[in-house]
């Protein structure tokens, strides 16, 4: 019964894949403006380049599906999402015309390289300061908990970020942008390693701080229930201590909400890639996706958005399956 | 509006309220407040550039030589006018979706909810940074992108809360005499979910404000208005940092944490106010326990007593106000021996025991007594004593044995952490072997241990409960209400095994009920409880055959006689006393057919009528057996 609904969960992942990757091919042709003519939008452009060009993006086919004769499958979608399964997802128009898919290689994984350490901490803290505030319900660590929640909350990403940017680099001397030292050699591998690190430290802490409030707010509200539960008086008649309890009983419970919340929040957790890279300029998918709009460079946005959503449908998937290890209740979608 | 005056007690709800206000009067009169206007064009000097904080310029200047403090002041329009009408737009979206989807059910909500979960996935600032690139950065567009991108939460919110109120009865009856769809929507359905969607509709604002900001500083704001977002935008690419000027990054972000956080706890305290939380807290440290350490006459009176309950008063303490839930009860169990404790609900049974382990839930308070288990003080123990005590000496089958069973651990998994607890030494497999064989005792196959609660069915939980409780083989086993929301044929079955177990394994069994058939069928001996004192208390022959206390007379009337049928039965007059208003005398006396005028003031005392056998009323004044 439970394989069935493992099935399920990827079919529901794989339809939402298509679906994203139309919307997403619908997107940039439903709004206005020729893709072909806004990235090529040099005015020396004659009519006869602007076709050349046409044909080159293969924009002179009809849009869903060809029924002026020849294969009703070349037209532009379905060349698209040909191309696409290649793993092709076009050239960029601004930068040196390199093929898309290996600017996004580049830029994924540092946006990995910032995002993870910064996900785990938040979510280590947020859960233990969440468990802890509840625990000490109505006390002073659980009222400053909740404002320090309540304000990380309000506080904007790239606010924080800035923050941490003019004070943490003119107090502390950390570097404030970028992946490495510009221009710097190094003696060994040992040395570069440090100088990302300390690239990384700053918008590490002020992506985690960011991400911490949320958690924390579930965790702690999560865990208040799980208290109230008449199998945690189970436990403690058992014999159990306080912290045996909040191991063996309270603990797994309380954490089913925050596997759901690391799924819903990572749309949120995009946000604050793009928003902390922008102001670090650490060359991930955040800043590529800035500086494409800037650009107006479609195939790149396009290729960025499709990337992003397709990380969150693949993440969504991993914190369902997890959920459902998790808590054998689950039967059914 | 009683929320409104609840909301303006919440301190933090009220601190909120004042923030956001601060920031609407500081819009509406931006024109007033600001010294000067940053809409005008004037000459600026390289000098202007970025000037530190004076009494010219409160906050200093920016790039391009204006004051910082007029900025935010006409910022806070834009702010507020993209956040209030963002929200607005996704609340009806999201409104309509939600209630059309709850409403309608079917393949039309499942459809509307499948659209939902997928814009669930789409990063929504990507979207939107997207979209306000290709379509404009004017206002107007900013303002579309965000409240029609933000709509999910609301419609997911508003689905559940239809989908609640559309089951109810009174939805149900309307549809039933054939009202309208639209007759529903708007005489029931509306005014229970509206108001259930004000904290999310806060949530929403300042969720369109971050938004709005956010765009903004990322360059995607409308250039021709002046935003907070954009006033950091500017100041970040334009030199702020290197220049050292800190309050031209500080005051717009700042302006923006003051609305946002104001905002936020307005929405966290509504959320408060309108879906409070149940309040109980089983891990909340316990209050001190009565210093006394008596050694009452019920433990020396006949064969050893395993559990002794003397003089136990608890209190709780509910509002401020203290309520006497337990007063004096004293009873006692020997080996071997089944008790039944009867009485109505609110007359102190289960509280007693759950004293008796030290387990009364949050606000209760034990005040005086002594409980004695296998001749301890459970009051005196320390921590470390009292968990070997529990589950060893005493162990409790609770109310509701559906949720006494953690849902993500398996059956047997949950008794072999009892047993190795409490037999550290014992070998893992050893203590499976144990628990499969308390389940095979229990009538259920070993090899289902392995299984989730919720695969078991309500009976066989609460067999598997008792199994859970002989795991230490205790001396006590309290059963509350083992068979309430059990049918029948199962209730039967179930008081024939603790009956059965009672028997061959020699322990004692404390069983808590309102029913007297029950006692009558597994019991040696009954306490009768009434407002939290001890009526009267004797063999079940002697109690049943005849009653002494007033209250236990009127109780047996109200039972059906097996041996005489016709007999009519009886209900007695009157409620059970409130806790908050115990009547000063006799607990029973308001609705006692013998009282008299003492009865009114003073209380009277359990008195001994035969060695076990007490009943407390002053009609039996005479009638005690002094020396025993």
């Amino acid at each position: 019964m439970r394989g069935r609904l493992v099935l399920r969960k990827l079919g529901w992942a794989l339809v939402t894949l298509v679906v994203v990757a139309t919307f997403n091919f619908m997107l940039f042709r439903v709004l206005p403006g020729d893709p072909a003519k806004a990235g090529l939008r040099d005015p020396r452009l004659n009519q006869e380049a602007v076709e050349a060009a046409r044909i080159r993006f293969g924009l002179d086919k009809p849009v869903f599906v060809n029924l002026e004769g020849g294969s009703p499958f070349d037209s532009q979608f379905f060349r698209y999402i040909g191309s696409l399964a290649e793993g092709d997802l076009g050239t960029s128009y601004a930068f040196n015309n390199r093929a898309v898919s290996d600017l996004l290689g580049r830029a994924l994984v540092n946006t990995i390289w910032l995002v993870l350490p910064a996900q785990i901490l938040a979510i280590v803290l947020g859960v233990v300061m969440g468990l802890v505030a509840a625990w000490k319900r109505g006390t002073a660590i659980d009222v400053g908990s909740l404002l320090f929640a309540l304000f990380m909350w309000a506080l904007p990403t790239f606010f924080l970020a800035i923050l941490l940017l003019f004070f943490g680099g003119r107090w502390l001397g950390l570097p404030t942008g970028g992946r490495v030292t510009l221009g710097a050699t190094y003696e060994s591998g040992w040395e570069q390693a440090v100088d990302i690190l300390r690239h990384l430290l700053l918008p590490t802490i002020g992506f985690a701080l960011v991400l911490i409030g949320e958690y924390l707010l579930v965790m702690r509200s999560s865990v208040m229930e799980v208290f109230g539960e008449d199998y945690i008086q189970t436990a403690k008649a058992k014999g159990l201590s306080t912290i045996q309890i909040i191991r063996k009983h309270a603990f797994r419970n309380a954490m089913l909400p925050i596997v759901t919340l690391i799924a819903l929040n990572l749309g949120f957790t995009v946000s604050g890639a793009i928003q902390v890279e922008t102001v670090f300029s650490w060359p991930g998918l955040g800043k590529l996706t800035v500086d494409a709009v800037s650009q107006r460079d479609y195939p790149v946005l396009q290729g960025t958005f499709l990337l992003l959503a397709v990380a969150v449908i693949v993440a969504n998937l991993i914190a369902e399956l997890v959920y459902l290890r998790l808590d054998p209740r689950v039967t059914e979608v | 509006m009683t929320v409104w005056r609840k909301l303006l007690r919440h301190r933090l709800g009220a601190v909120g309220l004042a923030m956001l206000a601060v920031a609407v009067l500081v819009a509406i009169f931006a024109a007033v407040i600001a010294p000067y206007d940053p809409y005008e064009n004037v000459r600026v000097s390289i000098d202007d550039i970025y000037q530190s904080p004076s009494p010219q310029h409160l906050l200093g200047t920016d790039d391009a030589g204006k004051d910082v403090f007029s900025g935010l002041v006409y910022g806070a329009r834009v702010s507020l006018l993209v956040g209030f009408a963002g929200a607005f737009i996704s609340l009806i979206v999201g409104g309509v979706i939600g209630l059309v989807a709850g409403f309608k059910g079917g393949r039309l909500g499942n459809g509307l909810m499948r659209f939902t979960d997928f814009f669930l996935v789409i990063p929504e600032l990507a979207l939107q940074i997207v979209i306000v690139a290709i379509i404009g950065q004017s206002l107007r567009n900013i303002i579309l992108v965000i409240g029609l991108l933000g709509w999910t939460t609301s419609a997911r919110l508003v689905r559940a809360q239809t989908l609640s109120v559309r089951a109810r009865k009174f939805v149900e009856r309307a549809r039933a005499v054939g009202a309208s769809d639209l007759y529903i929507l708007r005489r029931h359905i509306f005014p229970q979910v509206v108001p259930l969607m004000l904290a999310n509709a806060v949530l929403t604002i300042s969720l369109a404000i971050l938004a709005e900001s956010t765009l903004a500083f990322i360059g995607l704001g409308d250039p021709t208005v002046i935003s907070w977002g954009q006033m950091l935008n500017f100041a970040f690419t334009r030199g702020a940092v290197s220049a050292g000027a800190w309050w031209a990054l500080v005051a717009p972000g700042l302006a923006i944490v003051w609305v946002v956080l104001g905002v936020t706890l307005l929405g966290n305290a509504l959320e408060d106010l309108l879906n409070p939380r149940r309040g109980r807290h089983f891990l909340e440290p316990e209050p001190a326990m009565p210093a006394e350490e008596t050694v009452g006459p019920a433990a020396e009176r006949g064969a050893p007593a395993v559990l002794a309950v003397q003089d136990l008063a608890v209190e709780f303490v509910v509002a401020g106000a203290r309520m006497r839930a337990v007063d004096g009860t004293t009873f006692s169990v020997r080996k071997g021996e089944a008790l039944g404790l009867v009485g109505e609900s609110g007359s102190g049974k289960t509280t007693a025991m759950l004293a008796a382990l030290r387990l009364l839930p949050p606000g209760g308070e034990v005040v005086g007594g002594s409980v004695l288990l296998g001749g301890q003080n459970v009051f005196a123990l320390t921590a470390d004593e009292l968990r070997d005590v529990r589950w060893t000496r005493m162990a409790m089958v609770f109310q509701g044995a559906m949720n006494a069973l953690n849902p993500v651990r398996t059956v047997e998994d949950q008794i072999v952490e009892a047993i190795s607890l409490h037999d550290p030494d014992l070998s893992k497999s050893a203590a499976q072997e144990r628990a499969a064989h308390l389940l095979e005792v229990m009538g259920i196959d070993a090899d289902r241990g392995s299984e989730y609660p919720h695969q078991f069915s309500g009976g066989m939980r609460q067999r598997a409960m008792i199994a859970l409780a002989l795991a230490c083989d205790p001396d006590v086993i309290v059963a509350d209400e083992p068979t309430t929301a059990l049918d029948v044929m199962i209730q039967a079955q179930i008081l024939e095994l603790l009956k059965k177990l009672q028997r061959e394994l020699g322990m004692a069994l404390v069983l808590i009920t309102h029913d007297l058939g029950v006692v009558a069928e597994s019991c040696d001996r009954v306490v009768v409880m009434y407002g939290g004192i001890v009526a009267e208390q004797g063999t079940v022959e002697e109690v049943y055959s005849d009653p002494q206390h007033p209250y236990t007379k009127l109780l047996m009337e109200a039972f059906p006689d097996m041996e005489d049928p016709d007999r009519p039965l009886v209900s007695i007059p009157g409620l059970p006393p409130r806790l908050d208003r115990l009547p000063p005398g006799c607990r029973f006396a308001p609705r006692c057919p013998a009282a008299f005028d003492r009865c009114q003031v003073e209380r009277p005392p359990s008195y001994v009528l035969s060695p076990g056998r007490e009943a407390s009323c002053f009609l039996l004044e005479s009638r005690q057996v002094v020396g025993v």
